[in-house]
């Protein structure tokens, strides 16, 4: 229903495209996702309302937006489950909706939620996915084999999925969704649940992945760890892109966190500099500055003022304890789209 | 981590080939190898249930129990003058097998499908390359697979009942292979029904409403019917036209033709047809037919059907006095038994309903998805 185009339909056999990632006629891998105007209702509730975005192969794209605003969808029609009411969408070239198998055997898809077959081990769950996905049972041992280790689960492969936790779990989703080596990834919150040792191998992960060329898309509230990992950003609102890219309106003011061994001392020199600043949240708003330590903060207009403001700051004499930027960028963004939502 | 890195540039060109007979398939494509990942996939999770392990045994003592009880029964009533023991008690256990296997069954597969997606395991299957026929056969296999189980369990009491004589053996082969199709038919509506509805609950309710609809409700909608295929006719009567007389002398039989109430069963046999029990029994093979019967309980019941379905004889015989019919009219006079099995036509009913169940499974299966069910969500 939406692509009356078919012509990657021919390409739907065993075509050329190779190894993962990079076609070797074109020199700059195309893109791996590619959504233009796509809508989905639920009966009267619009879910996606004109979503488009692009993810590059071999980038890490978030996917951000509050609860509600159509995140899941946009990744169940992505992985070819549901049908979208208009628009298009290409899975690294191929249609999810008139190519379907074409597209699913390149798209490794993890839901937010999903269980597990609780009698099953870990290593038979990983196998059956393998046989699901049509690879030979040689291969597939050793596959599985790498898979269990990269997500740090070769100690639980023999012992059923019942007993994993919630975060063991969570990575065995993840193996599960790479075990045919996808190009592309689809990623539902997936570092929820996970200890902090977990979302830094699933940082490291996701980047190596990335720069095997392949395309990652991850939708997290975890908005710190979506800021370290992610090299483009794309916001939902209400069912639409409301922005594909964080650096898309240049360097955006933000807001900075400055905490000094004597608060008084720091307050001072940042009036006399003409800085507005205001006490952080663990300050008291009505009580004066003390010569104790604390935290203030201000709005600086870009980096280039902050670093001048802390050494100008440091040579002053203010006693600065640390100085960073108070949220992130995505953080930001995030919750300025939150202030629309209402 | 970084252990994967050249294993990642080595490998993909070996999986790409075998990854990609892609395009061959789509909705009904079915090949053995993803049948069997299913199947392996849902037999495991049941056989490693421990509830799975106590169905069976219980099954075994309830049936071996059951057989016990009817045999010792039989010894006792039955003395030495009756040699049928071994028909009954053969009956006896096949209806058993076949009525247990009848309640145990929907719910085998009446959760497949929708249990899967509530438990979150569905979509994920779904996105891989298994084609929506591969899911729902590898399904209806399992399910089948488990309910041929404990007709396997019951095996050893038909070859008990066997052993008693009067049966001839391959009885026994006609019986297992009858219930075990009937039961796959019952498989397959279980499975329509657990893709049709959302809730586990109500899909084991609605298959278990259906085995009864062919179970229970055939006999009686049989039963109902019965008035409405009764009519008053002219009949040729072979008898006393004027009855007994006030007279000791019965007078003379004649033929003549009167009004009586003739019952044409031979247009709803079939609601008898498609219940699994007829289906056994007149697939049994367990006798020659019969008017008179030889004793086994599934021989009757299958020339009872088979009377039924030839429907009533030409003529009436209300000659009382013995003396016999003119030759003309011998024939029109006898109770005729259908010599056309009935079984194929009751299977085939059974399995075309299974049939649809797995149609319907197979299309509710396909993805993407356009119209979602109230409330279900996909994954």
């Amino acid at each position: 229903m939406t692509s009356t185009v078919d012509d990657d339909g021919p390409a739907a056999g065993p075509p050329g495209a190779a190894p993962a990632p990079s076609t070797p006629t074109s020199p700059t891998p195309p893109p791996g996702i590619v959504v233009r105007g796509l809508r989905r209702s639920f009966g009267s509730v619009r879910a996606l309302d004109g979503v488009d975005l692009q993810a590059r192969a071999g980038a890490v794209t978030a996917l951000v937006g509050p609860n509600g605003s159509g995140k899941t969808t946009l990744l169940l029609v992505l992985a070819g489950l549901l049908v979208p009411d208009s628009g298009d969408v290409r899975i690294g070239g191929f249609d999810p909706v008139t190519d379907g198998r074409a597209a699913r055997a390149r798209t490794g898809w993890m839901p937010d939620t999903f269980g597990t077959w609780d009698s099953l081990t870990s290593r038979e769950v990983l196998l059956t996915f393998a046989a699901a996905y049509r690879i030979p049972p040689a291969q597939a041992r050793t596959r599985v084999d790498e898979l269990l280790a990269t997500v740090h689960l070769t100690e639980f492969a023999d012992r059923p999925a019942s007993v994993l936790s919630r975060g063991q779990k969570q990575r065995l989703g993840l193996a599960r969704a790479l075990v045919h080596s996808p190009d592309v990834l689809l990623l539902d919150e997936p570092a929820s649940g996970l200890d902090p040792r977990s979302r830094v191998d699933l940082r490291v992960l996701l980047r190596r992945l990335a720069d095997e060329g392949r395309t990652v898309l991850v939708s997290s509230h975890v908005l710190s760890e979506l800021e370290e990992m992610a090299d483009d950003a794309v916001f939902l609102s209400r069912g639409r892109t409301v922005s594909s890219s964080v650096e898309s309106d240049g360097p955006a003011p933000r807001t900075w966190h400055l905490r000094a061994l004597a608060l008084d001392a720091a307050t001072a020199w940042l009036t006399s500099v003409g800085v507005t600043w205001r006490p952080d949240d663990d300050g008291d708003l009505l009580a004066p500055p003390a010569a104790t330590p604390g935290g203030v903060l201000f709005e600086l207009a870009d980096d280039a003022t902050a670093a001048r403001l802390l050494r100008d700051a440091v040579t002053a004499g203010v006693p600065v304890l640390s100085f960073a930027p108070a949220t992130g960028l995505l953080e930001q963004a995030y919750l300025a789209l939150d202030e629309e939502r209402t | 981590m970084t252990r994967m890195d050249p294993v990642e540039l080595e490998l993909p060109p070996a999986p790409e080939p075998a990854r990609l007979p892609v395009g061959r398939g789509g909705t009904w494509g079915l090949t053995w190898h993803g049948v069997r990942t299913v199947a392996v996939l849902d037999l495991r999770q049941r056989v490693r249930s421990t509830r799975w392990i106590v169905a069976l045994v219980v099954w075994f003592v309830v049936v071996g129990g059951i057989t016990l009880l009817t045999t010792g029964a039989l010894e006792a009533f039955s003395a030495q003058d009756r040699p049928n023991t071994g028909p009954i008690l053969f009956s006896a256990v096949t209806a058993l097998v076949l009525g247990l296997g009848l309640l145990v069954t929907p719910t085998l597969s009446s959760t497949a499908v929708n249990g899967d997606r509530n438990a979150g395991t569905l979509a994920t299957l779904q996105v891989t390359l298994l084609s929506p026929a591969e899911i729902a056969t590898g399904k209806l296999l399992a399910a089948w697979s488990a309910a041929c189980a404990f007709l396997v369990t019951s095996l050893p009491f038909l070859v008990l009942a066997l052993a008693l004589g009067g049966t001839p053996g391959w009885a026994i082969v006609r019986v297992v292979l009858l219930v075990a199709l009937l039961l796959l038919a019952v498989c397959g509506i279980g499975l329509g029904f657990s893709a049709l509805v959302a809730r586990t609950a109500g899909s084991t309710v609605l298959a278990f409403i259906t085995v009864a609809a062919i179970t229970v409700f055939t006999p009686i909608l049989f039963g109902l019917t019965f008035t409405t295929t009764t009519s008053q006719e002219q009949v040729t009567v072979w008898g006393m036209q004027d009855g007994w007389a006030d007279g000791d002398d019965p007078g003379p039989c004649e033929v003549f033709t009167a009004e009586r109430s003739v019952s044409h069963t031979e247009r709803t046999w079939w609601l008898l047809g498609i219940n699994p029990f007829v289906v056994v029994a007149d697939g049994a093979g367990t006798g020659p037919l019969s008017v008179h019967g030889d004793g086994s309980p599934l021989s009757a019941m299958r020339d009872g059907v088979r009377m039924l379905r030839a429907g009533p004889p030409p003529a009436l015989d209300e000659c009382w006095t013995g003396t016999a019919a003119p030759a003309e009219l011998q024939d029109d006079l006898r109770q005729d038994l259908s010599t056309a099995p009935v079984w194929p036509w009751g299977l085939g009913a059974n399995l075309l309903l299974g049939a649809a169940g797995f149609v319907v499974a197979v299309r509710r299966l396909r993805i993407p998805q356009r119209t979602l069910a109230r409330g279900t969500r996909v994954a």
